[in-house]
């Protein structure tokens, strides 16, 4: 299983100064959340994590190789990626957009194959999106996007996954489907780090959380340790008020 | 269908005339094009393409009017070459017509032809011999010339220095006549004039007349009604597209000041005969002549 | 929409072979329609006794010497346009792009009626116009880049604002050419093939060039999904973008400078196709060399024939079939 490592790294937000540098190492079977107000830079550090931005400083290291130094096509094969945005220019249906995650798998002249094609549509029914494989993407409704997207990177079967707000769009039961099927993945010895909105969804599916403040400071480890009322309180600037539901936290803002 | 039969109805016609006219006929045949290149056929040329109704007037004036089978759009005189086959506009000929028409020499024009259309055709190995007159005396050598190859060259010969004696003669006439300061109008929208290069400021010179924009550049200038105004000539001269357009003319009459308004020296002049560097513009020129007679008649 | 799609992705290698194979029997039919049809009649009896190598002289030189060259230029501009379309298309992730979007024709059309009005032969021509191209390529590409780096929007606003310079710099020079080498220049500008005749370099460009972007296919398809998600699923999205960029170029400056600038074959082709098969570039781009070919070879034959012996431009025809299609294409996609 491959392992994902942040050395020193200090993510680039423009016009923001360092705060404080992450070494972090995403072991198999982790599931991380990381929490933050809007702006604080999730999405640049799930980006910079992915190779996709430059690190202001630091390196990002996959088995123990920076990388800025890896083949995209190798960093693809261990690492994969939900969007919090998707554009589609041009028309492609439900199956063909799964059968994407199979581009790092095959070689120039291949064909997607008969089991790329299985992968696809086992992913397709995991996250219940079979029934619209001929469809047109851009006719689909935002939350059967959301898990399209989803079906993509596991049709694309990677040791690490890196998401976006994977529950964006979903109703309730598709949001409870999406973090068991991820924290499944964590199971068989994947590692799943995912920004979060919904700090319940994190203490109710996240092992390790990361806390990341809008100056630059964050904060790491162990859930119970981290999602301490004051700690959250800072994060959001917002009082909240803790219950104990079905054996985790739950955390509601104060009217 | 029609034209395969046309084809080799004329082809055989071709074959008989070879033979009736027999072996002791064949003769090589030389002249030098207007580019400048010496143009060679085995025999007289028996069929001729012309690819600008200018080159048309001109066979036909060396006599060989009966060896046509091909001419472009425009070719209107004289009225028998209207009756020949046409290969379309002279900016994009047909190749195909043409070499189904199978001629033995094609007459191109430099400057109006597209190159790789006359390539294409020398390429098929049509010979292709360029006329392009720019003078008076270019003229009357052109339709010796074209005698030469056409096998006319007694007939070509007589019109050539009918045309020759008839330009001395004016050239004579006018020589010593007070000089008329003359604007041509070429066309109106956009107004354009042509300077002395051109082979109508030439017909303008033997006649007596200065041309106003004799001196610019181009050949076929573009200009504005004030650069008129500001020549101020003592006659106006239009040509244009039909025989008769007075509204260019009315047009100056907005301008009282202009001396050729002032004295109603505004004449329409009918283009055909000095648009294309042929026999005709004998006659242009005469006419020409005359026009600018009548204005120093009104000094 | 109900459009009946083709969905390669689902019949794998073989699914390439039935659209295709129709393809190339619809683009050696139209050569053979265009052989047989000209304003000179050529019988289907005497067309097949020169194809084996018979027939009279002058069937001859009218099938082997001027028709068929110029049948095989067109279907290799067609080609090459449509398939610089289609690339142009997925590098700006644009459906609307074509190959002149980035100034392209424009700067040809400079370098060819430069040489037009310097009276230069048509070699200098068409190399004058090829590297008018390639420097409008390299201005767009260098002004997009600008102090960062270049986005498709960018590159896409760039373009357009460059070619409308041109488009200036041409009135002008018409403006101020003598009259005799207007319909030269005028017949060039609305894209002409009455003097292609050599049309084996063209052909060989297009063969390579299906051959070179087959094995990129799947990459296109990841990149037409948007830069970030083609880099997270491996691709090489900077030097794949180059290499569209400088390809497409290449083959519309091979088009232009052997036909002028002919259009919405480039514009119009890619996307029918994409209608009727999806949008597999792997499918769609040997598709485009094909189906453009075909209709630039048949507009061709419209053009030589309708109202002969006038002979029209290409680009007439081609843009007045494809204004309406493009336009019905449009209505009907919502």
């Amino acid at each position: 299983m491959s392992r994902l490592e942040a050395r020193e790294l200090i993510i680039d937000v423009p016009g923001r100064r360092d705060g404080r540098a992450l070494d972090l190492s995403l072991e198999p079977g982790q599931v991380w959340g990381v929490l933050g107000p809007n702006g604080a830079g999730k999405t640049t550090l799930l980006h910079t994590l992915a190779g996709l931005r430059a690190p202001r400083r630091g390196v990002v290291c996959l088995d123990g190789e920076s990388l800025a130094a890896l083949p995209r096509r190798r960093i693809a094969r261990a690492l994969g990626l939900i969007f919090q945005e998707r554009q589609d220019g041009f028309p492609a249906t439900v199956r063909e957009t799964a059968l994407i995650g199979r581009h790092p798998w095959l070689s120039p002249w291949q064909m997607e194959g008969g089991e790329d094609l299985q992968l696809a549509e086992a992913a397709l029914k995991r996250l219940d999106v079979a029934h619209l494989a001929e469809r047109l993407v851009n006719t689909l409704s935002g939350g059967e996007r959301q898990r399209l997207a989803i079906a993509t990177v596991l049709t694309q079967a990677p040791d690490i996954w890196l998401a976006d707000e994977p529950t964006n769009h979903l109703d309730l039961h598709h949001q409870t489907a999406t973090m068991a099927l991820l924290t499944e993945q964590a199971r068989t010895g994947r590692a799943v780090m995912l920004c979060l909105h919904d700090l319940n969804l994190a203490a109710r599916w996240c092992d390790q959380v990361l806390l990341l403040y809008p100056d630059g400071e964050m904060c790491w480890g162990p859930r119970d340790a981290m999602l301490v009322p004051s700690a959250l309180e800072r994060l959001y600037g917002q009082r909240l008020v803790t219950a104990e539901v079905d054996g985790a936290p739950v955390f509601v803002p104060v009217r | 269908m029609g034209v395969c039969n046309k084809k080799s109805a004329l082809g055989l016609f071709a074959a008989l005339l070879l033979l009736a006219v027999g072996l002791p006929a064949r003769a090589e045949v030389c002249a030098t094009d207007d580019a400048e290149r010496r143009v060679c056929l085995p025999a007289p040329a028996a069929r001729i393409a012309s690819l600008s109704p200018g080159a048309t007037e001109l066979i036909y004036a060396a006599g060989a009017g009966d060896k046509v089978v091909a001419v472009v759009d425009y070719s209107d005189y004289p009225p028998a070459a209207q009756e020949v086959p046409s290969l379309g506009s002279h900016t994009r000929i047909d190749v195909e017509r043409l070499v189904a028409l199978s001629p033995t020499l094609v007459i191109g024009w430099v400057t109006g032809n597209p190159p790789d259309q006359l390539k294409t055709i020398e390429a098929l190995g049509i010979p292709v011999f360029y006329v392009e007159p720019r003078s008076f005396t270019d003229v009357a050598s052109a339709i010796e010339r074209l005698g030469t190859l056409a096998g006319s060259a007694d007939e070509a010969q007589r019109e050539a220095s009918r045309f020759r004696h008839g330009m001395a003669e004016i050239r004579k006439r006018y020589a010593g006549k007070a000089p008329v300061r003359v604007f041509y109008q070429v066309w109106d929208e956009p107004l354009m004039t042509i300077n002395d290069a051109h082979l109508i400021g030439k017909v303008l010179s033997i006649c007596g007349g200065v041309n106003v924009f004799g001196d610019l550049e181009r050949l076929v200038p573009r200009i504005g009604d004030a650069s008129v105004l500001a020549a101020d000539p003592e006659a106006i001269l239009a040509g244009g597209m039909g025989e008769e357009n007075r509204d260019w003319l009315t047009h100056w009459a907005q301008y009282p000041d202009l001396t050729a308004v002032t004295r109603d020296n505004l004449f329409f002049v009918p283009p055909s005969l000095i648009q294309r560097p042929t026999p005709r513009l004998l006659e242009g020129s005469r006419l020409f002549c005359e026009k600018l007679e009548d204005a120093r008649a009104r000094r | 929409m109900h459009v009946a799609r083709y969905s390669m992705a689902a019949v794998g290698r073989r699914g390439l072979v039935f659209p295709l194979g129709v393809l190339a029997l619809a683009a050696l039919a139209a050569l053979v329609l265009s052989v047989a049809i000209g304003s000179v009649t050529v019988t289907p009896a005497e067309l097949w006794r020169v194809t084996l190598g018979g027939g009279d002289a002058l069937s001859r030189t009218l099938v082997l010497e001027l028709r068929v060259p110029r049948a095989l230029s067109a279907f290799a501009t067609g080609g090459l346009l449509a398939l610089a379309g289609a690339l142009m298309q997925v590098l700006l992730r644009n459906p609307l792009a074509d190959p002149y979007v980035l100034g392209l024709s424009g700067g040809a059309a400079v370098g060819a009626l430069a040489a037009m009005l310097a009276g230069l032969g048509s070699l200098v021509i068409s190399g004058s116009a090829f590297v008018g191209a390639l420097a409008s390529t390299l201005l767009v590409f260098g002004l997009a880049q600008g102090t960062g780096s270049w986005t498709p929007a960018r590159l896409l606003l760039t373009g357009v604002v460059v070619a409308s310079g041109w488009g200036a710099v041409v009135t002008l020079m018409l403006a101020v050419s003598p009259a005799e080498r207007l319909p030269g220049m005028l017949y060039w500008l609305m894209g002409d093939l009455s003097y292609a005749r050599t049309p084996g370099l063209p052909l060989v460009l297009l063969l390579g060039v299906c051959l070179l972007v087959f094995p990129l296919g799947r990459s296109l398809n990841v990149l037409a999904r948007g830069a970030l998600q083609a880099v997270a699923l491996g691709v090489a999205v900077r030097p794949l973008e180059w290499m569209i960029y400088i390809t497409a170029s290449l083959l519309t400056a091979a088009a232009v400078s052997t036909a002028g600038s002919i259009g919405f074959v480039g514009l119009v082709v890619p996307h029918m196709l994409r209608l009727v098969l999806g949008n597999d570039q792997r499918l769609i781009l040997p598709a485009c060399a094909l189906a453009g070919g075909t209709l630039l070879m048949l507009a061709d034959t419209l053009a030589r024939t309708l109202i002969a012996p006038e002979q029209l431009p290409v680009g007439v025809i081609t843009a007045l079939l494809g204004v309406p299609t493009f336009l019905y294409l449009l209505y009907r996609s919502r």
